[in-house]
């Protein structure tokens, strides 16, 4: 049982991420604003419809209109219809500064059980001429002061992903994991190469199996991620590309060793060519996707697994999965690989 | 030293070999112009970016068909004669040298033919020209070595192509934008970090197949 910790550890750390990852609500956001265009000197109403909000309940509400940097614009009225839906009353007054007649506003909404949500670029707005040189302004340059703060544990409401925000604790570990396991393969076959032991062949097929696996798993979960996302499964991202080939080389890996007969010769080739399809391919997957625009987190200069990607209530998970989801190929690997190994034993014995 | 005799006199040999047997080289050299003749015959004005990549498939499958003999070419009782007399990082330095020369002469083949046929869309002569060469390198790396991988199986011509393909499109990639950027398809600033993957994809493949290779050879 001892000697088993880890696979106990695979199982409960998988079971932790499917938990709270599936299960723990999203923080509130903004998912709808009507109208979205709007003319300055007017007073307008905007319809807001909510996630996971509380609207209705909340006590202290207060909601902004913000153009460029610092220029806020409170609303005059708010009333709640239900804790999804608001109808918020702003004066806009005749003009905004700046050299242009269209600038598009974010809106801050503020309560104190959801605390602050910002929807950027929500309306557009438009003024007949220009603001007149040094008029005062009806905008408030002074910073928001009295957020409230959402307490209790939520995953960030993002407004492109909003819940598939979640299939970071499956696409993104499965790909980490898919890496290790092709990592470890190929360590196994230089072993193999340096002491002709079958068993590190055995492995190094194990692990391969596994790894390919993964890979088609992370294709699978992406392509579903980027259907809601980016609007189509397969939209010829550079990353979708390389890992598309990568599944071709560990697909012709299997292809060779079948077309071998002789069980060293298809070893010894086999450990051969995964090497030089490791080295060749897998430094690729980091370099080439930095070099061009990808729609993919870090890369064309978008950031990576940085602050605006996960908070700290998601690597709570994030990264356990990562750990779970690696352990969990490693066992299978090792299934496959002493699968093989009683072949090898009947083999004998018959 | 002796690695350079060794490497000197294994070229010889290549040389020799093709001069002898005239009917491989130009088999290849008729496959390039009749390929063109027909993409010219099936597009007729071929546009700026159609020809970036109709260039490079061409010299892509001319490339696989002239390399994929290196190792299938001569049987396996003189190869073994060869193992016994030369270190085989001789061997397949000499085999990469020889096939790199053979690559770029077909790459400029391809380029003269298709240029005559479909128009010189290229501005850039001396960029397109380092893309030539470091495709070369690269294509002539990577199936010279998959070759010898695939000459120990049944199927080698098959296996040729599913095993080198995969391994071949980063490096199809980067040369396409390179060449982009050569007939002023593109405005990169950047150019040069295509160069220096590029460089950096050739070094990598050529290491590993010197390192690799001594553990193939010997059956």
């Amino acid at each position: 049982m001892l000697k088993h910790w880890w696979k106990i550890l695979a199982v409960l750390i998988l079971l932790y991420t499917f938990t709270v990852g599936l299960l723990v609500p999203l923080g509130p956001g903004i998912t709808a604003i009507a109208p979205q265009s709007l003319t300055t000197g007017k007073v307008v109403q905007l319809k807001i419809e909510g996630y996971n909000s509380h609207y209705a309940s909340a006590t202290e509400k207060s909601a902004w209109l913000k153009v460029g940097k610092n220029l806020t614009l409170p609303a005059t009225k708010i009333e709640a219809a239900s804790e999804q839906d608001m109808l918020l009353t702003f004066e806009i007054p005749a003009h905004f500064p700046g050299e242009k007649k269209v600038a598009s506003a974010s809106l801050i909404l503020d309560n104190d059980i959801d605390g602050s949500s910002v929807k950027p670029s929500a309306v557009v707005l438009t003024q007949e001429t220009l603001a007149p040189e040094g008029a005062a302004l009806a905008w408030s340059t002074a910073t928001l002061t009295g957020l409230h703060d959402k307490s209790g544990m939520n995953f960030p409401f993002r407004n492109i992903l909003a819940e598939t925000i979640r299939n970071t604790y499956f696409h993104v570990p499965l790909w980490f994991g898919m890496m290790i396991l092709f990592l470890v393969s190929v360590i196994y076959s230089i072993r193999y190469l340096l002491y002709l032991q079958p068993k590190d062949d055995w492995k190094a097929v194990a692990f391969t199996r596994v790894g390919v696996l993964y890979g088609m798993l992370g294709l699978l979960t992406g392509a579903l991620w980027a259907k809601w996302t980016w609007g189509a499964y397969w939209s010829w991202d550079i990353k979708q590309n390389m890992s598309a080939i990568a599944m071709l080389i560990y697909l012709a890996y299997f292809v060779l060793r079948g077309s071998l007969d002789d069980m060293e010769k298809q070893a010894k080739i086999g450990a051969v060519f995964n090497i030089f399809a490791f080295a060749a391919l897998i430094p690729l997957l980091f370099v080439i996707p930095r070099l061009t625009s990808s729609l993919h987190p870090g890369n064309g200069g978008n950031p990576g697994l940085g602050s605006e990607d996960l908070d700290n209530t998601m690597r709570m998970v994030f990264y356990p999965a990562i750990i779970g989801w690696t352990l969990l190929g490693v066992w299978m690997s090792n299934l496959l690989h002493r699968m093989d190994r009683i072949k090898e034993y009947l083999f004998d014995r018959m | 030293m002796h690695l350079i005799k060794e490497v000197g006199a294994l070229l010889r040999k290549e040389l020799v070999l093709e001069w002898r047997l005239r009917y491989a080289i130009s088999g290849i050299l008729l496959y390039v112009l009749s390929t063109v003749y027909i993409v010219y015959a099936s597009f007729v004005a071929v546009q700026p970016q159609t020809w970036n990549a109709l260039f490079w498939i061409i010299v892509l499958f001319a490339s696989v068909n002239a390399v994929a003999k290196s190792f299938v070419q001569e049987s396996g009782n003189r190869q073994l004669y060869y193992y016994s007399l030369a270190n085989p990082t001789a061997i397949i330095l000499a085999k990469i040298i020889y096939n790199t020369g053979l690559l770029l002469l077909l790459t400029l083949l391809s380029y003269g033919a298709f240029s005559l046929v479909g128009g010189n869309p290229v501005k850039d002569y001396k960029l397109f020209f380092t893309g030539l060469f470091l495709g070369s390198v690269g294509f002539s790396i990577t199936f010279t070595f998959i070759s010898a991988i695939a000459s120990k199986t049944n199927n080698s011509a098959s296996l040729m192509a599913i095993l080198s393909f995969p391994i071949i499109i980063p490096i199809l990639m980067s040369l396409i934008k390179l060449n982009a950027g050569a007939l002023r398809l593109i405005q990169d600033t950047a150019i040069w970090k295509d160069i220096m993957t590029l460089v950096a994809i050739d070094m990598i493949l050529i290491a590993l197949s010197l390192i690799l290779f001594p553990f193939l050879w010997r059956d």
